[in-house]
């Protein structure tokens, strides 16, 4: 343990472990380091960790917000996806999985860049109308998906066999604590373990025991088939992947982290890897539901606790089990997301104080807003037959409002080299972005015009 | 008064009866109180065109109309950020300003003017709800609460670029005045590119003390921003123990250049410190301290603490050694003995021989600990034979033993 070279006005360090009791933890090596002709270890340097642990701590607010997207809506899409088309739109994942870490890319990199969320930049470069527009809209939308999220906990606790009038109060309060007295060091741990129990997605796919030659000709092959309940699930599809609040609380929460532009990388492989796992699980629940419910016949899914209950008599009841242990977890993560985008988006609209790492006397209206949308969400979804599927419909078709505007403002923020400087979007990536725009743009008015004719019984596709 | 939702939805007329459409209005932000608007903009055709305020023949309000001499004297121009004066509507508008009366940030939802001998001055910046009601209802609500109004006097306007200080930019400066907690304080509720810019205002000595403060993750973006120069300056003022938390998360290149940059006796204290490993009292330690021969008379301590006082970091206890050489460790005393004690007495007969003292590699918790529960300002840090290394400082300890929720740094006693 004794420091080769001294340097002048040093202490020798073997004179303080000389002092040191027996039990005492060996040193870390440190680092050999030359500074002024004279070669010293430092032992306080904070070195790099290596391996796995290298890229478990990359992992932060890109996994986070895009498995957040896996909910309780996503996971009653893809699975009525696989149910009614068996593998036919995992091909939509693949190309989706491009565009989704492209765009959570772009908003890691704005937030990293410039230090400020996205309703801080749409407030500063698009002035108070867009952003009372963006603000308003995602409240309610957000306020929605969040009553849906807690249906989801209560759904999938009584698939498991506990009452929801006990397990939807339990997960408010355990998320509304977490939130309000963690850091956001430990509120991201906490996070990033709860995407764990996506796994059981992967695993009731294995058990569904697919014609895996099958999935991959899904998934390399598109399938074009015109008729409507197709066009409007793989808008649907769409829709789910890349929503608005996925995006503002990746920039916001890559702030809060405390990126910086000097040594961006790290958030965009978070925002990529992401992405593409989040992807994965998706296709995992189509995948699922398409060996099983599609090969059966039993295709009118329209909730996740639908697909949850058909997969018993086809599977099994640890089926079931392992989509609601799915579904628990991931309406308990966006349970909290969703509360706390829509508080970044407020606080950054208005310039209220915001953050995690604030206590509640600092960060009152951030709080507030993230308590009254948890208690409200949570609240409503204790009262017997709330009409959650219609309510989901009109936040689908207010979402799709906003995403294309969403999009196109990331794109210019994104390009603006006065705010990006050398993180500005390359060529390739104003490519991918710019199709993202164009393809969610097509798939947006398609929803909504379908809907729109839907009103007047005119059916825009074959049935 | 005028608020600059009113004036922009002005048409601008000039004496022949040309007619154009408001684009914004430009301020130098000086070191006074109310900045004088000395640059109008307008847009004709999909040109912007400027003229200087003194072209500005009258404000009429019942035509809301801004009246000007002619507009062949304007200058065709891009409207785009200048150094030497700000947009109100481009910049200040819908930015974050920072409120010091009140020590946070707000958003700039309007911009009160005022006229005074035919100069337009900066007044206030309006952060109310009524604010957003005046701009998105097309003149329609025309109301102005007291309330929201924010004085310009205490108001300081941040471009989000440190390097817009060294071009030359203009600020109240009136934030320099204030504490360095509370300059730390503001700094979270702005994003990083703006703390910088703001550390980059202020006087060395009070940017370190502000920096000090912060969290380690807040120093490192600000110090990631400022120039080499600057950031050399702000090591040789820092506390030794702070400035080895910072650069023990540099890139060990970047780490080397400024240790070999700074000058050779602050980098040796800092080199020093980076050599205890993380999880040891030595890595909380700070070893900038004051410490005395014992046979010293008082008087003659006094007349050399006046001199080291000037650049140590930790002065409320005076450190006791036999001689300055093998720095054992005899007592110590504190500045009250020190000042309450007759001047021929010799420092060894009013020290306090008995002290506890912690070993540098000792676990880091349980040594924060022992300073916490000792109520001591700080507690000594030895080696073998009693040698004196430093001392933990119980703010310090503090913030090795509390929970990491806390987003500010500690700093009481250093």
């Amino acid at each position: 343990m004794k420091d080769e070279t001294n340097v002048e006005g040093l202490e020798d360090i073997s004179s303080v472990t000389a002092q040191l009791p027996a039990s005492q933890r060996r040193l870390p090596i440190g680092l050999r380091v030359n500074i002024r002709g004279r070669s010293i270890r430092l032992r306080g340097l904070k070195r790099q960790p290596k391996g796995m642990w290298r890229w478990l701590l990359i992992l932060g607010p890109g996994l986070v917000a895009t498995s957040a997207g896996n909910d309780a809506g996503g996971i009653a899409t893809y699975s009525s996806a696989g149910a009614q088309f068996g593998y036919d739109l995992i091909w939509v994942m693949v190309i989706l999985t491009i565009s989704f870490a492209v765009v959570q890319e772009m908003c890691a990199r704005l937030g990293a860049a410039t230090g400020r969320g996205m309703l801080d930049l749409i407030r500063e470069r698009f002035g108070i109308g867009w952003t009372l527009f963006v603000v308003g809209v995602v409240i309610v939308a957000n306020g929605g998906v969040t009553l849906s999220e807690f249906v989801g906990i209560g759904a999938a606790s009584e698939l498991l066999g506990v009452s929801r009038y006990i397990s939807v109060p339990i997960g408010a309060a355990v998320l509304w604590y977490l939130v309000i007295y963690g850091s956001y060091a430990k509120v991201e741990k906490i996070f990033l373990l709860m995407t764990f129990v996506f796994f059981a997605y992967p695993i009731a796919a294995f058990m569904g025991g697919p014609d895996w030659g099958e999935v991959a000709k899904g998934a390399f092959v598109p399938t074009i088939r015109m008729d409507s309940a197709y066009i409007f699930l793989l808008v649907g599809i769409l829709g789910t992947t890349i929503t608005p609040y996925i995006q503002i609380f990746q920039q916001s929460s890559t702030v809060e982290r405390g990126a910086a532009r000097r040594h961006y990388g790290p958030e965009r492989l978070d925002a990529y890897f992401g992405s593409i796992f989040s992807n994965l699980m998706s296709i995992s629940m189509i995948i699922a539901t398409g060996a099983t419910l599609y090969v059966v016949g039993n295709r009118n899914i329209e909730t996740a606790e639908d697909a949850a209950r058909a997969l018993e008599p086809v599977v099994g009841a640890s089926a079931t089990m392992l989509f609601a242990i799915g579904l628990l977890g991931a309406s308990l993560l966006a349970g909290a997301v969703l509360p706390l985008a829509t508080s970044y988006a407020v606080s950054e609209a208005f310039g209220i104080p915001k953050g995690v790492n604030l206590d509640f006397r600092r960060g009152k209206a951030f709080f507030t807003i993230f308590t009254a949308l948890i208690v409200l969400g949570a609240g409503i979804a204790l009262v017997p037959n709330v009409p959650i599927f219609p309510l989901l419909v009109g936040i689908q078709v207010l979402n799709g409002v906003l995403l294309p505007i969403i999009l196109v403002f990331i794109l210019l923020l994104v390009n603006d080299r006065n705010l990006m400087g050398d993180l500005k979007n390359s060529r390739l990536y104003n490519f991918l972005g710019w199709g993202t725009f164009i393809m969610i743009t097509v798939a947006v008015i398609v929803m909504l015009g379908g809907q729109l004719l839907e009103l007047f019984g005119i059916e825009l596709f074959g049935g | 008064m005028l608020m600059l939702s009113e004036l922009e939805r002005f048409e601008i007329a000039d004496e022949n009866g040309a007619r154009a459409r408001f684009a914004d209005l430009a301020a130098p932000l000086l070191d006074t109180d109310y900045p004088i608007v000395n640059n109008l903009f307008f847009r004709v055709d999909k040109k912007t065109l400027r003229l200087p305020w003194e072209a500005v023949r009258a404000i009429d309000r019942e035509k809301r109309q801004i009246l000007v001499s002619n507009f062949d004297q304007a200058e065709e121009v891009s409207l785009e950020p200048q150094k030497d004066y700000v947009l109100l509507k481009y910049e200040i508008l819908d930015a974050l300003l920072l409120d010091l009366q009140n020590r946070r940030a707000i958003r700039a939802n309007d911009l009160q003017l005022e006229e005074e001998d035919g100069l337009l001055l900066l007044k206030a910046a309006d952060a109310s709800i009524e604010a957003i009601l005046r701009r998105i209802s097309f003149g329609f609500y025309r109301r102005v609460g007291e309330g929201g109004l924010f004085d310009w006097k205490y108001v300081e306007f941040l471009r989000g670029d440190p390097k817009a200080v060294h071009n030359g930019a203009g600020y109240h400066l009136r934030i320099t005045r204030m504490p360095p907690g509370e300059i730390a304080r503001l700094c979270n509720f702005i994003p990083y590119l703006h703390a910088a810019e703001l550390i980059t205002l202020l006087p060395d000595a009070k940017a370190v003390k502000t920096l000090e403060i912060m969290t380690i993750r807040r120093q490192l973006q600000i110090f990631e921003e400022l120039e080499e120069e600057q950031v050399v300056r702000l090591l040789a003022l820092m506390a030794p123990d702070t400035a080895a938390d910072l650069l023990g998360l540099l890139q060990t290149e970047m780490m080397k250049n400024y240790l070999e940059k700074i000058p050779q006796k602050k980098s040796r204290r800092i080199i020093e410190l980076l050599r205890y490993p993380e999880e040891t009292v030595g890595a909380i330690m700070t070893n900038d301290i004051a410490y005395l021969p014992a046979e010293l008379t008082v008087v003659k301590a006094r007349r050399q603490l006046r001199e080291r006082f000037q650049n140590t970091d930790f002065v409320y206890f005076i450190y006791i050694v036999d001689d300055e050489e093998n720095r054992s460790l005899s007592g110590m005393i504190s500045l009250r003995d020190l000042f309450a004690s007759r001047d021929e007495q010799t420092l060894e007969e009013i020290m306090d021989p008995y002290i506890s003292t912690l070993s540098a590699l000792e676990e880091v918790e349980k040594g924060a600990y022992r300073v916490v529960e000792s109520q001591l300002a700080a507690m000594p840090v030895t080696g073998k034979g009693k040698k004196l290394l430093g001392a933990v400082t119980i703010d310090a300890a503090i913030m090795a033993v509390a929970p990491e929720d806390k987003s500010e740094n500690l700093r009481i006693f250093s």
